[in-house]
């Protein structure tokens, strides 16, 4: 209960607080869904009337493309992470405990690295006169070089290098939850490996895969600079698209509308994770 | 087949660590033309900090980065306090923005971010950036402070305010001592992201106040200098020491 | 005495807050289109810092010139002809008094007063230049002399474009025998079609610094800024520049202060500073673009000079065609299609 002496402090704490996510949060977001049913405006970038064009213009099949590559790009990106992740995560979770710190040191130093300097040096490997085709050159496993660069394969790789620490941590964190004793209970009970895997550790490990999943998808749709260093401006991402409506093109209504689509993306993987975590019997944390 | 993990383990390190360190080996490299080595120099670390404009811009990025930390460690830590003490409606919708902002990719967050500038006529530059530095940086600052209060014993705050402190100076004098070291390990968590941040910033950014990584991406997408590499090296290192600072402060205060 | 020195102080220090010159230049241009030198030299003759960014596409600067538009940061941009032209028309510009710029008679009576411009109101010529074929012959075999040759389908995922809208689709309807500068729909329709058929040779589009792709080795031909061709063949003499047989781009960039500009003084100063006939000339030897600055081109060294890349002869220019303001309606329909061919696989 709050008494008289506490209200000036109280006051002024969510004062500060709400005041700046309302303003700073909450009201630019409104914008966002504002500025996509108005129109392009030359002049001033957006003015009425109200319309949905821009959301009509992002079924154009032109967009569709682009947004089912995109798409197609970032669910190749997360699946990859997944299958490197996931036994990487399990296989971490069994190491001693003090190695643990070590390792996860040494796993989120690179995570701490600006990414468009890591992004270039995969360039360096990358390249046609890069390290990757001088070694292959060196050794004769090939004799012209690769052309890796430029290409979607290198968006790729640059979007999983930059996020599967991503989708590492999560999965540890709940690699870790999982007692020993849980594994022993279902041996117990006479389920062999593969069964025990299925039906106790996929779907108690469920969460974390799809934490992860959405810590990788959406910045994979969004992360611009990777197709613009490694990508040679094809190979687009839904955020290329957006900055380019935003900064060159500008078409805002449609750059918002685009980005809404990220949202409503966002909100649907929020949700599975939402229902995943019922599904084990977690309760959600208030 | 015991060795496998250990292996898988080991492979991905290895794939993780070789695009740095090429990065770091041909930041000495003598060459001019990048792919090819030509012997161990310090030409490019000389002439990175010839560059004026570059060392402005590390300067620019490093204040940016300090204030934004600064001013959403603050904010973070009341927000924290606020949500583990008060009772108030709309703790739903707080959280809920709290975690948009976490959860929304960031170029979500920037064109929001612009539309809100140009509406209110807010001039881009140093402040524009640091409001929106700040408010990607608050969630970040938020969580790490409530998991450390969430196993804080509430009993001593509520002793300090039947002993008639105040809610003010109970705050002062009891909860921030304990949640010092997550306010360090968060403040830590934002510098860090400030000063890698590229996407918010190339929409909310203005020629008045140049940063550092906008500089970093003209170069790279030109893509002729060197000198890229060893701005490479230097940050991997400051990262090095800022991340073994945050080690260190979270490992001590478990004690 | 000591209170007449403090006053005198005072007072100096007074008439030095009231005149208040900013001492920065916000300079706006395209990458890799100013010597360091030229700056270093400018700041240290008059004090005056330079901040310089860069942009890769007139839509690009125009785009940030609008979103800073009443907070001006700018003080110079360099805008090519038809967005001189836009920009003129929409009040975008700041009209020059052109008292405060010294040098102006140097310039090629050619290349001023032109269209897009009347009178030179609001721009200053600053360098132009051609957009034309690069062929590494280190690696091409076969002769390359026309735009046509970029469909040749031996060049599948070597092919380099500039990402320049309007440069791209000059090359799209010169091979169909239009005119670059084209503003009927039906044509530049045409041309999009013909430039989709180009789509998979296409390994990258770069207007950062056009020559690095050839440099790396990850394409071998296409198109190329003449500028970066000669830049280019310091280090890769391989690289050749063509003029094809349709006719080469040529092109004008010129100075402009935006409307708002905070500190238009040390823009005119600065303009006044590249007009200087040694320090246009060392532009050009730099860079390789051809300056418009007569009395500059009697510095020159004759191998620059003489350098057909960067200033060609008559031959070269047959068939030329200058980029024209084509007029918003026109730039609207180009923009429509360019977004397609990007977008598109």
């Amino acid at each position: 209960m709050s008494s008289l002496r506490q209200q000036p402090f109280r006051a002024a704490v969510l004062t500060l607080v709400w005041g700046w996510l309302l303003f700073l949060v909450l009201a630019p977001n409104l914008l966002v869904v504002g500025a996509s049913t108005l129109t392009r405006d030359p002049a001033n970038f957006l003015s009425l009337p109200l319309n949905l064009d821009a959301y009509r213009q992002l079924f154009d099949p032109l967009y569709l493309d682009v947004f089912l590559h995109s798409l197609t790009m970032a669910a190749t990106t997360t699946v990859i992470c997944l299958l490197i992740g996931y036994p990487f995560a399990w296989a971490l979770s069994r190491v001693r405990k003090q190695r643990q710190m070590l390792l996860i040191f040494l796993l989120i130093v690179p995570f701490w690295t600006n990414s468009l300097v890591r992004t270039y040096a995969l360039k360096l490997l990358l390249a046609t006169n890069g390290l990757i085709n001088s070694a292959l050159l060196g050794l004769g496993w090939i004799d012209e070089p690769l052309r890796m660069l430029y290409t979607e394969g290198a968006v790729i790789v640059g979007l999983v290098y930059l996020l599967l620490p991503f989708m590492i941590l999560p999965l540890y964190s709940v690699f870790e939850d999982l007692r020993g004793e849980l594994l022993m209970a279902s041996h117990d009970l006479g389920a062999g490996r593969l069964p025990t895997f299925v039906h106790v550790v996929v779907p108690l490990t469920l969460p974390g895969v799809l934490a992860g999943v959405m810590l990788v998808l959406l910045p994979a749709m969004g992360l611009f600079f990777v197709p613009d260093i490694l990508g040679g401006s094809r190979n687009l991402l839904v955020g290329n698209v957006i900055k380019n409506q935003f900064l060159d093109a500008r078409n805002w209504p449609f750059g918002a509308a685009a980005s809404i689509v990220l949202t409503l993306t966002m909100a649907v993987l929020m949700l599975a994770h939402r229902l995943s975590k019922r599904h084990i019997g977690e309760e959600d944390s208030p | 087949m015991r060795w496998l993990p250990r292996a898988w383990l080991g492979l991905i390190y290895l794939l993780l660590y070789v695009p740095i360190a090429v990065l770091v080996v041909f930041s000495f490299n003598d060459s001019k033309s990048g792919y090819t080595w030509g012997g161990l120099s310090l030409r490019w670390y000389e002439s990175l900090f010839r560059n004026n404009a570059m060392v402005e811009a590390m300067w620019n990025s490093l204040w940016l980065a300090l204030s934004a930390a600064t001013v959403s460690t603050l904010i973070g830590a009341l927000t924290a306090l606020a949500l583990h003490r008060y009772r108030f409606r709309g703790k739903r919708l707080l959280n809920g923005m709290l975690f948009v902002v976490m959860m929304s990719p960031e170029i979500v967050l920037a064109i929001s971010l612009l539309a809100l500038f140009l509406l209110v006529g807010l001039q881009l530059g140093y402040v524009s950036l640091l409001l929106a530095h700040v408010t990607f940086c608050l969630p970040f600052v938020v969580i790490t402070v409530m998991a450390r209060l969430s196993g804080f014993d509430d009993r001593l705050p509520e002793a300090a305010r039947d002993l008639g402190a105040s809610d003010f100076t109970m705050t002062r004098t009891v909860l921030i001592p304990v949640i010092m070291p997550a306010l360090l390990a968060g403040w830590l968590l934002g510098f860090t992201l400030s000063l890698d941040d590229v996407v918010v910033s190339t929409f909310v950014s203005g020629p008045t106040y140049e940063i550092l990584p906008l500089r970093i991406y003209s170069m790279v997408r030109v893509g002729l200098k060197p000198e890229v590499n060893a701005l490479g090296t230097l940050l991997l290192v400051f990262s090095l020491v800022m991340l073994s600072l945050s080690q260190w402060i979270t490992t001590r205060s478990k004690s | 005495m000591k209170k007449l020195v403090l006053a005198g102080l005072l007072l100096a220090g007074l008439a030095g807050c009231s005149s208040d010159e900013p001492k920065v230049l916000n300079l706006y241009n395209w990458s890799e289109y100013m010597p360091q030198e030229v700056l270093d030299r400018f700041e240290k003759e008059t004090g005056i810092q330079v901040v310089y960014t860069t942009y890769d596409s007139n839509e690009a600067m125009y785009a940030k010139l609008k979103l800073l538009d009443d907070s001006a940061a700018y003080d110079l941009a360099v805008p090519s002809t038809y967005y001189v032209s836009k920009m003129r028309k929409e009040g975008l510009l700041m009209k020059l008094d052109r008292s405060k710029i010294e040098g102006f008679d140097n310039l090629d009576p050619e290349l001023t007063n032109l269209d897009v411009d009347p009178d030179n109101q609001y721009s200053v010529p600053y360098l132009w230049g051609t957009t034309g074929l690069a062929v590494d012959t280190a690696d091409i075999d076969q002769p390359v002399t026309a735009w046509a040759d970029l469909w040749n389908p031996e060049f599948k995922g070597k092919v380099m474009l500039t990402n320049d809208m309007r440069e791209v689709f000059h090359v799209g309807l010169r091979v169909l025998g239009y005119s670059g500068n084209s503003t009927n729909p039906d044509e530049i329709e045409a041309a999009y079609e013909k430039l989709k058929a180009l789509m998979p040779s296409v390994r990258t589009f770069n207007s950062d610094a056009p020559r690095v792709p050839y440099l790396e080795g990850e394409t071998d031909v296409g198109m190329i800024w003449n500028g970066e061709a000669v830049m280019a063949q310091d280090t890769m003499p391989s690289l050749q520049y063509v003029y094809p047989k349709e006719g080469i781009i040529a092109w004008l960039d010129s100075f402009v202060i935006p409307k708002n500009a905070r500190n238009p003084e040390a823009a005119y100063k600065f303009i006044s500073f590249v007009l200087r006939p040694e320090i246009s000339a060392l532009i050009s030897e730099d860079i390789g673009y051809a300056t418009p600055n007569l009395k500059a081109r009697d510095l020159l060294d004759p191998a620059v000079a003489n350098n057909r890349a960067s200033y060609p002869n008559e031959e070269d220019m047959k068939n030329a065609e200058f980029q024209l303001d084509i007029g918003d309606d026109a730039l609207q329909v180009y923009a429509k299609y360019w977004e397609k061919l990007k977008s598109g696989e």
